[in-house]
């Protein structure tokens, strides 16, 4: 039993030792390195790139990148728990929405945040439309600001919202529900006060799939952002691009990957018995 | 040897002997040659051709910095053309295999960066403006004129720090090459002062919002200009009075290729006046070659957009490699403008 379950194991934990723990110890290297002058890498070994990142101005980079990530997940959880909702209520046709929810990862994120340029852009569809009904007279600034970022990444990542609570909600007990409503409680009070807090563990592990790839998220910012409302991503494919400045970007990606890691076991310690 | 590894071996043999033709590896920018360019040369010499293709310099250089990246020849600006000689990457040219050299216009025979053409051949080259909107009048002419609040979320700058920054320095008179802390935070605060007025930060992705009106004026390369004026009547392009970068793609062989003869032979070829010519009609840029210059139809050798007149043309300034304090300092300045 004990060499079966090695055999089972090894597989993956080769992939992950090659294909993770390896590059990201590399990274780690990297970090601890000094740039070269024309970018490459050289010694001395140094702590030089860590401390660069109290720099104020990263810091508020990084605090911008938190409210973009966090208004991302909120508005994903406002969404995304009432649409999980529907569908697990919705009977022979859940499988249906099911597929819809999944259909945009038939097409490729990059494309789909382009079509959304055209759609937001002044002689866009959007303000194309409302001109000509006569609602605006001037094209509304609907691209390059915060708001379409938090637009674009709400779009992109809702599914991973609404896919786990949907499994949580699917696994609750309908009798739970009914007992709530012979109690007298009414459907509104039901859903706040039963359906939510036994949907926790669901909306936990939405809320972290959502806000950890917001948080690096570097795309969105720099389609839809216009490259004016910069991101702790935007500032890491800068240093590893323009700037050529490789230790100092592997610094700023294992001190984000920190972060994320200490919310993960902050958030997690509490409910993670209720996830497993 | 079993009969399973002889049928193994054999038939990777034969596919060796399928096609025993050297075969150079070339990495350019992409849009940087005409579609005829590459198969005629696989053609006429008999090889193979591995094409691939880069968006940025760094891309670039990030991949044939180690030395064994399987490149042998490769296309870097001409402020890359030192820092690649110091890291030891190019190969030095073999001016008895590259007669066509002879062709290139006179200032491209000694430029700055690589006087003897040692290590480089010129191939292109370009330099940074104002596309905009005819209806804009008067019709801007200046860096300074991006700083009007007439066009306040109209236009745009490109999505690059060499390009903001220099703009700003350009405006206050300073050289796009500043390296001096205290000429750089004059230049910061220019930017960051525009930031407000500006609507994106975009390079090639602008063309579309100037032809269809949303963007009024956008700093951008002539080539790229170029390509949006070829849709519509009502854009135009000009060199600002201030002053503006300049830059030169340059041919060169990477020191780890073991193909040089034929690279060597590339890049004769690409000297040609005839090739030269149909890459500047397929691409719409400017080339250093005044043999194929003679070679083109009058439309294309007289765009002032394209080859700017003497006196346009001496306001210019080379883009040139910076040392590293200046590098970073300009980088963290990037980051203000854009974390603003």
């Amino acid at each position: 039993m004990g060499r079966l379950r090695t055999l089972f194991l090894a597989p993956a934990a080769a992939w992950m030792l090659a294909l993770m723990a390896a590059p990201t110890a590399i990274v780690c290297a990297y970090s601890l390195l000094t740039r070269g002058t024309y970018g490459g890498l050289g010694a001395p070994w140094t702590l030089e790139n860590y401390r660069r990142l109290a720099d104020p101005l990263y810091l508020s980079l990084l605090a911008h990148s938190f409210y973009i990530a966090g208004a991302a997940t909120l508005i994903c959880l406002a969404l995304g728990f009432p649409l999980a909702l529907f569908i697990s209520r919705a009977g022979p046709r859940k499988h249906l929405y099911l597929s819809l929810v999944i259909l945009p990862f038939w097409t490729s994120f990059l494309v789909r945040t382009y079509a959304w340029m055209f759609l937001l852009r002044d002689t866009g569809l959007v303000n194309t439309v409302l001109q000509t009904a006569g609602l605006i007279r001037e094209p509304l600034p609907l691209l390059y600001n915060d708001g379409a970022v938090i637009l674009g990444l709400v779009y992109g990542y809702l599914p991973f919202m609404a896919l786990p609570i949907f499994a949580t909600l699917e696994r609750l007990d309908p009798h739970v529900v009914e007992a709530s409503a012979d109690l007298g409680a009414r459907p509104l009070a039901t859903v706040m006060r039963v359906v939510l807090p036994l949907a926790r563990p669901g909306i936990v592990a939405g809320a972290v799939l959502v806000f950890i790839p917001c948080l690096g998220a570097y795309l969105t910012p720099d389609l839809l952002g216009g490259g004016k409302s910069a991101m702790i991503g935007n500032l890491i494919q800068n240093q590893f691009t323009n700037a050529r400045d490789w230790p100092f970007g592997s610094a700023v990606s294992l001190a984000l990957m920190a972060i994320v890691m200490a919310l993960l076991y902050a958030g997690l310690r509490r409910e993670g018995e209720k996830l497993l | 040897m079993n009969r399973r590894a002889f049928l193994l071996g054999s038939s990777g043999l034969a596919a060796c002997r399928r096609d025993r033709r050297p075969r150079l590896n070339v990495l350019n920018w992409s849009d940087y040659v005409a579609d005829e360019t590459i198969p005629d040369f696989v053609t006429e010499f008999g090889v193979r051709v591995r094409y691939a293709t880069y968006e940025s310099a760094e891309e670039m250089l990030a991949k044939v910095l180690s030395g064994n990246s399987g490149w042998d020849v490769v296309f870097p600006p001409n402020y890359f053309i030192q820092p690649m000689r110091e890291n030891e990457l190019l190969a030095p040219l073999d001016h008895a295999l590259l007669p066509n050299l002879d062709h290139l216009e006179g200032e491209f025979r000694h430029p700055p960066w690589d006087p003897e053409l040692s290590w480089s051949a010129p191939y292109m080259w370009g330099a940074t403006g104002i596309a905009f909107n005819r209806s804009l009048q008067p019709a801007p002419d200046t860096w300074a004129s991006l700083w009007a609040p007439r066009t306040a979320g109209r236009i745009t700058m490109l999505d690059d720090p060499a390009e903001v920054i220099g703009a700003s320095l350009k405006k206050l008179g300073l050289s796009v090459n500043a390296t001096d802390a205290r000429e750089l935070d004059l230049a910061r605060r220019e930017a960051l002062r525009q930031k407000p007025l500006v609507r994106a930060y975009l390079n090639a992705e602008v063309r579309d919002q100037l032809v269809a009106g949303d963007v009024l004026a956008a700093q951008l390369w002539a080539t790229t200009a170029q390509q949006a004026i070829a849709g519509a009547d009502d854009l135009a392009f000009v060199f600002p009075r201030e002053g503006f970068p300049r830059y030169c793609d340059n041919a060169v062989i990477l020191r780890e290729s073991d193909r040089r003869d034929l690279a060597h032979s590339f890049l004769n070829y690409l000297l040609r006046p005839e090739v030269a010519a149909a890459v500047v009609t397929a691409t719409q840029t400017a080339t250093a070659n005044a043999a194929a210059q003679h070679a083109l139809d009058a439309e294309v050798r007289d765009n002032p957009a394209l080859y700017p007149p003497p006196e346009i043309l001496e306001k210019a300034e080379w883009f040139l490699p910076l040392p590293a304090g200046a590098q970073r300092l300009r980088d963290r300045i990037w980051t203000e403008i854009k974390a603003a």
